[in-house]
């Protein structure tokens, strides 16, 4: 995670107002994949995607592409990978998922290495690359912030069209199969949307920050509403006050922002777990 | 004579090159509550997912409602499968469910209601209706991972029921519960049964569990159908002896039965 550009005491609102537009949505839509993404205890996923992503950016790199066209080869290979878990079903296969996420993580974390390695042999630099997938937040100006919220706006709309199916593969992917829902067509399809929403969010804010607000707003939410609908409205809510409150506790005490968006998610799990206790939840 | 609502024919399951499941011709008639016996690794949840098409490596003829199972897509299968209540053996355990016992029992209605739309006025209703019918109104709001196994057993057979299944497969209803609990499970099979024009196909270990509406019991032995017939002519102790191991003993009494050691029997 990089620290800020520069010092600020006091906010350039032009400058950072893409910054917190990007925390909002960063954190927001993340937030929302959270439920699903704990719910069907599968936090590996971003790692896994992300590795498939680097793996997509490098073979691109390889090809040729550069600068914001690698970004196309990176969503390809978080998407294909993104496939390939929705088709693999758990049951059929007799494999628990976290394994297929684990067997698809080693071959695209092989394959990146391999194609990093590649670059270095044919005299390419892998600059693009590592930018393109591990940005800062500081960074992020509204071409950034329009890309998210077009991957965000497809995400939530995916999840309110198919919010009754997606409650059915939250509670069983097997269950819901049986009640002659389509499962596997709906699962992969919203683990397609959910890759390109990281990669998106990756190459904005970052990996690190990504891999917190994929879990911990979920996380918190359990602890305090029962329900998917209030669920989902809550961790989108409190990964949106990580993302930007983070980004605002960071210019003000002059901390790195990705850390303490990140601690700040923590926070806010120890928070809601001590409510809970206090409620006698 | 009813039309069947499920037959099978010459139907062989394997794992790998084992075979776990041969049965050369079962028939189930609609409005038939059958209770399938056996002991652990017999074939009786084989046969049970191979009814409603969720297992695999099946060869034969497997017919549901009058429509073959080979023959079909998926888009007809899942039709199928909303004309079919399954209660899986095992409950879904996962704290993190964060789901609502009301949002669980509503996933019955999610297939019926299709692609795109969301559910209803009618299917909340039918929702409702089933909350309150199984006494799980106080529960409705509480999350599906916080209620008891009994509860959590409810629930599933009411997303079941909410499906106004034709067919109603039930995989050990009553497993790792107490037996207050497994008599209340036993009155609600029997209940639903006796309403509406439902075949009700009841895999279990304990005799207990059988109603007194199942009147037909098929006993499995190593994927193989070693005996099928009435509770009374088919649980023996000789055959219950033999299919569960010896020192064992068998009751009959008011359509319920129940396995007892022999000393007790004798005493």
């Amino acid at each position: 995670m990089s620290s800020c550009p520069r010092r600020f005491p006091v906010l350039d609102l032009a400058f950072f107002a893409p910054v917190m537009a990007g925390g909002l949505l960063a954190g927001g839509s993340s937030g929302l994949l959270s439920v699903y993404i704990v719910g069907m205890r599968i936090p590996f996923l971003g790692v896994c995607v992300s590795h498939a992503a680097l793996a997509g950016a490098v073979f691109g790199a390889l090809a040729g592409l550069e600068g914001q066209m690698l970004l196309w080869p990176t969503l390809v290979g978080a998407m294909v990978t993104a496939i390939l878990l929705g088709l693999a079903n758990p049951h059929r296969i007799n494999m628990d998922a976290n394994v297929v996420l684990g067997l698809l993580f080693s071959v695209t974390m092989g394959l990146a290495f391999l194609g990093i390695g590649m670059l270095a042999v044919v005299g390419k630099s892998d600059n693009d690359v590592r930018s393109l997938l591990w940005g800062s937040l500081n960074y992020c100006r509204w071409a950034d912030v329009v890309l998210m919220l077009a991957a965000s706006a497809a995400m939530l709309a995916f999840v309110l069209l198919f919010h009754k199916e997606m409650r059915a593969i939250l509670f069983s992917r097997q269950d819901a199969a049986a009640a002659g829902i389509h499962a596997t067509a709906v699962w992969t399809g919203f683990l397609v949307l959910t890759a390109v929403l990281m990669t998106v969010n990756f190459q904005t804010v970052g990996g690190l920050m990504i891999y917190s607000l994929i879990t911990n707003p979920a996380a918190a939410a359990f602890q305090l509403v029962k329900g998917s609908g209030r669920a989902m409205a809550l961790a989108s809510l409190l990964g949106a006050v990580s993302g930007l409150g983070g980004f605002l506790l960071s210019a003000v005490t002059d901390l790195p922002s990705g850390a303490v968006i990140v601690l700040m998610s923590s926070f806010l799990v120890a928070v809601a777990v001590l409510w809970a206790r206090l409620r006698g939840g | 004579m009813n039309k069947a609502a499920i037959h099978v024919r010459n139907l062989s399951v394997r794992a790998g090159r084992r075979s776990i499941l041969s049965v050369s011709d079962l028939s189930i008639e609609q409005n038939e509550c059958v209770g399938i016996l056996g002991a652990n690794g017999s074939g009786k949840s084989t046969l049970l997912r191979t009814c409603n098409g969720m297992q695999h490596h099946v060869t034969g003829r497997v017919s549901v409602l009058g429509l073959q199972l080979a023959s079909m897509s998926f888009r007809r299968l899942a039709a199928l499968r909303r004309a079919i209540g399954y209660v899986p053996q095992l409950l879904p355990a996962r704290g993190e469910i964060p789901l609502t016992l009301r949002e669980v029992i509503a996933i019955g209605r999610t297939g019926m209601a299709g692609l795109l739309r969301p559910l209803g006025r009618e299917d909340w209703h039918r929702v409702d209706q089933w909350i309150d019918r199984l006494g799980l109104s106080s529960l409705a709001g509480q999350g599906y991972g916080t209620v008891s196994g009994g509860e959590q057993r409810k629930t599933l057979i009411a997303k079941a029921m909410v499906q106004e299944p034709r067919i109603l497969l039930l995989d050990e209803p009553t497993a790792n519960l107490d037996p207050g609990w497994r008599e209340r499970i036993v009155e609600i099979i029997q209940s639903l049964h006796a309403t509406g024009s439902l075949t009700v196909v009841l895999v279990c270990h304990e005799l207990e569990v059988l109603p007194p509406c199942c009147r037909r019991v098929v006993i499995l032995d190593q994927g193989e159908v070693v005996a099928d017939g009435s509770p009374e002519l088919v649980l023996t102790g000789s055959r219950i002896e033999s299919v569960y191991g010896p020192g064992l003993s068998v009751w009959h009494q008011g359509g319920r039965h129940v396995v007892v050691p022999a000393e007790v029997s004798r005493a």
